[in-house]
């Protein structure tokens, strides 16, 4: 294998590990910025949109309606979980909220291991998919184009919403001063719920894309949980640009660092996000130290 | 309150000095076990309850007291005794940079830092197989005899008051420490850490000081619990046990020491109760949780001082 060949084969598997990661990071950081809660459900939503694509794609034979269906079902329950309960809980002190997500993670993960059981699900990436392509020569799985072609479109989409949609600038007048904008007559409580919604949605997009390369598995809301987290604080919480940088940075260390450094790849990130904590504070884009 | 919740705490403590004669050996096994996990929930307290400071990494400080412990005993021969306590200050030590490193950030950040930081340490213990042995963990760690020919704490009732006394112990150090001028300041940073700043205190030191207490303490925590299991595996280092504790502190009463014992042991008392009726006994507590931090983040030792209080003046 060339080093050409090498550099590119990895970089873009760096690429698509990142395009993974931004689907939490992004919905992390969007939730934060607007209502200064951190879900520590989200890897556990994550989980939750692989499990119920895995079913979907079962049921129907498509993995293109699970693509569709789990974010919107996952996304559905988000919101209704902001409704019921989190509502509740904005005049309280932030670490409640972090509290009952993580109630929530551990309700989400017992249900998920209750209804799916413990094993690894395979799900199948669609057969249009499946196979590899030949880059310099070296054979390259087209999942992960797919999965780097994805994340392209999801960010440039999220970032156009933000800035040209109406509920996009309502949504950043309320990340901006929540009571300004509850005053102009924005339903602040409506803005809550849809994006709270959204987040959870993206957090299980990136879970059904994630599973044909990882298999469905139990484990895989602590892991991801911890690399969201990783790439928020790295990026600056709540912002959305700050999870764009965030996220391939993390993908970049954790592709090369197994490469590489096998054995210290984890320690890697965690070296990453120390050195830029002890920089800003607040993170590459954040504003608070 | 004081004089209204002491009464109960004496008869709670005969009780706990009486248990060895009246208890079945499997009841003792599940005693002894809640006071262990009593006084890592304790431990978190004061980071959590005093200090504001919400550890999701506490799965940290239990494990590395367990494999520093495990391994002493294993490997040295050394008495249980010493092994318990230079596994306690070695993971208060530790600590320090951990305090350091995990202060950089305030208030959410933190927590990830410290979730960030044991997870670490769950994958070095994977890794590092010479000395943690790896996914089969450290097993058949002995309860050691010594010094001069001391073996009490090697019997299950000799071990079980051992396992009260640091208890017991760690408790008045804590309640000594949240009395003291110290203790005024973590308050001071609970409740507005930017004007304790600028009444002069350095915040910072003080909370890498009450990390490495809490550390010490967990991590004493975590070192009786490897020679009481007799093995120390990489789950009590996994982030699920640091969210239990967590649990633990709230479902108790973050700030009042007695509650997150209680926690824990009440916590015990479900995973057993629960567990025997239905596989989905997880579920419940976390549902249990959720309920705790909407309807009564005072915990169940909030509840019942203010029932108590409330019963004192109607009488």
């Amino acid at each position: 294998m060339t080093t050409l060949a090498f550099l590119l084969t990895e970089s873009l598997n760096a690429l698509s590990q990142a395009a993974l990661l931004f689907f939490l990071g992004v919905g992390l950081t969007l939730i934060f910025g607007l209502m200064r809660i951190v879900n520590f459900a989200h890897g556990a939503l994550y989980m939750l949109g692989a499990f119920v694509g895995y079913s979907l794609a079962k049921g129907s034979g498509n993995f293109w309606v699970a693509l569709v269906g789990a974010p919107l079902l996952v996304g559905m329950f988000g919101a209704g979980f902001e409704l019921t309960v989190l509502r509740r809980l904005y005049r309280r002190d932030a670490h409640a909220f972090l509290m009952v997500t993580f109630g929530l993670a551990l309700v989400v993960g017992e249900a998920v291991r209750l209804i799916w059981g413990p094993d690894a699900l395979q799900v199948a990436p669609p057969s249009a998919l499946a196979g590899v392509v030949f880059l310099l020569d070296e054979p390259f799985p087209v999942y992960r184009l797919f999965l780097v072609a994805t994340g392209i479109v999801v960010a440039v989409a999220i970032w156009q919403f933000l800035e040209r949609s109406k509920l996009g600038l309502l949504i950043r007048a309320t990340s901006q001063n929540a009571d300004m904008a509850s005053a102009l007559g924005v339903d602040v409580k409506r803005i809550r719920s849809s994006v709270f919604g959204i987040g959870c949605a993206l957090a299980a997009l990136g879970g059904v894309l994630a599973a044909p390369l990882v298999t469905a598995s139990n484990g895989m809301a602590a892991t991801v949980i911890i690399d969201a987290f990783v790439i928020v604080i790295i990026g600056g919480m709540g912002s959305f640009l700050g999870s764009l940088i965030g996220a391939l940075l993390v993908g970049f260390v954790q592709v090369f660092g197994n490469y590489y450094l096998p054995d210290l790849a984890l320690a890697f990130m965690y070296l990453v996000m120390l050195a830029v904590l002890v920089v800003r504070p607040g993170g590459l884009l954040g504003k608070e130290t | 309150m004081r004089a209204v919740t002491r009464p109960i705490l004496i008869v709670v403590m005969l009780a706990l000095l009486l248990a060895p004669l009246g208890l079945p050996p499997f009841a003792m096994t599940l005693l002894t076990e809640a006071l262990i996990l009593g006084l890592f929930a304790m431990s978190l307290d004061l980071m959590v309850g005093y200090t504001r400071l919400i550890s999701f990494g506490h799965a940290a400080a239990y494990g590395m007291g367990a494999y520093a412990c495990g391994w002493m005993l294993l490997h040295t021969g050394m008495p249980l005794l010493f092994a318990v306590f230079a596994a306690a200050l070695l993971t208060g030590v530790i600590a320090i940079a951990v305090g350091w490193m995990c202060t950089l950030a305030t208030g959410i950040s933190f927590s990830m830092l410290t979730l960030a930081f044991a997870q670490l340490l769950y994958a070095i213990s994977f890794k590092w197989t010479s000395v943690t042995g790896g996914s089969d963990g450290l097993a058949g760690i002995p309860r050691t005899s010594g010094p001069l020919g001391f073996a009490a704490l090697s019997g299950k009732s000799g071990f079980y008051y051992f396992v009260l006394a640091c208890l017991v112990g760690g408790f008045l150090v804590c309640f000594a420490l949240v009395r003291s001028p110290f203790g005024a300041v973590l308050r001071g940073i609970r409740e507005n850490e930017a004007k304790t700043t600028a009444l002069g205190y350095n915040t910072r030191l003080y909370k890498i000081a009450v990390v490495a207490t809490s550390y010490a303490l967990g991590g004493l925590a975590g070192a009786l619990y490897a020679p009481f299991a007799g093995f120390a595996n990489t789950e009590l280092l996994f982030w699920l046990l640091s969210g239990q504790a967590l649990i633990m502190v709230i479902v108790g009463g973050a700030g009042t020491l007695v509650g997150p014992i209680l926690g824990a042991a009440f916590f015990m008392l479900m995973e057993h109760q629960l567990s025997s009726l239905t596989e989905a006994w997880a579920l419940y507590f976390g549902l249990i949780f959720i309920a705790f931090v909407l309807f009564a983040p005072q915990g169940i030792w909030g509840l019942a001082t203010a029932w108590l209080r409330r019963d004192a003046k109607a009488s």
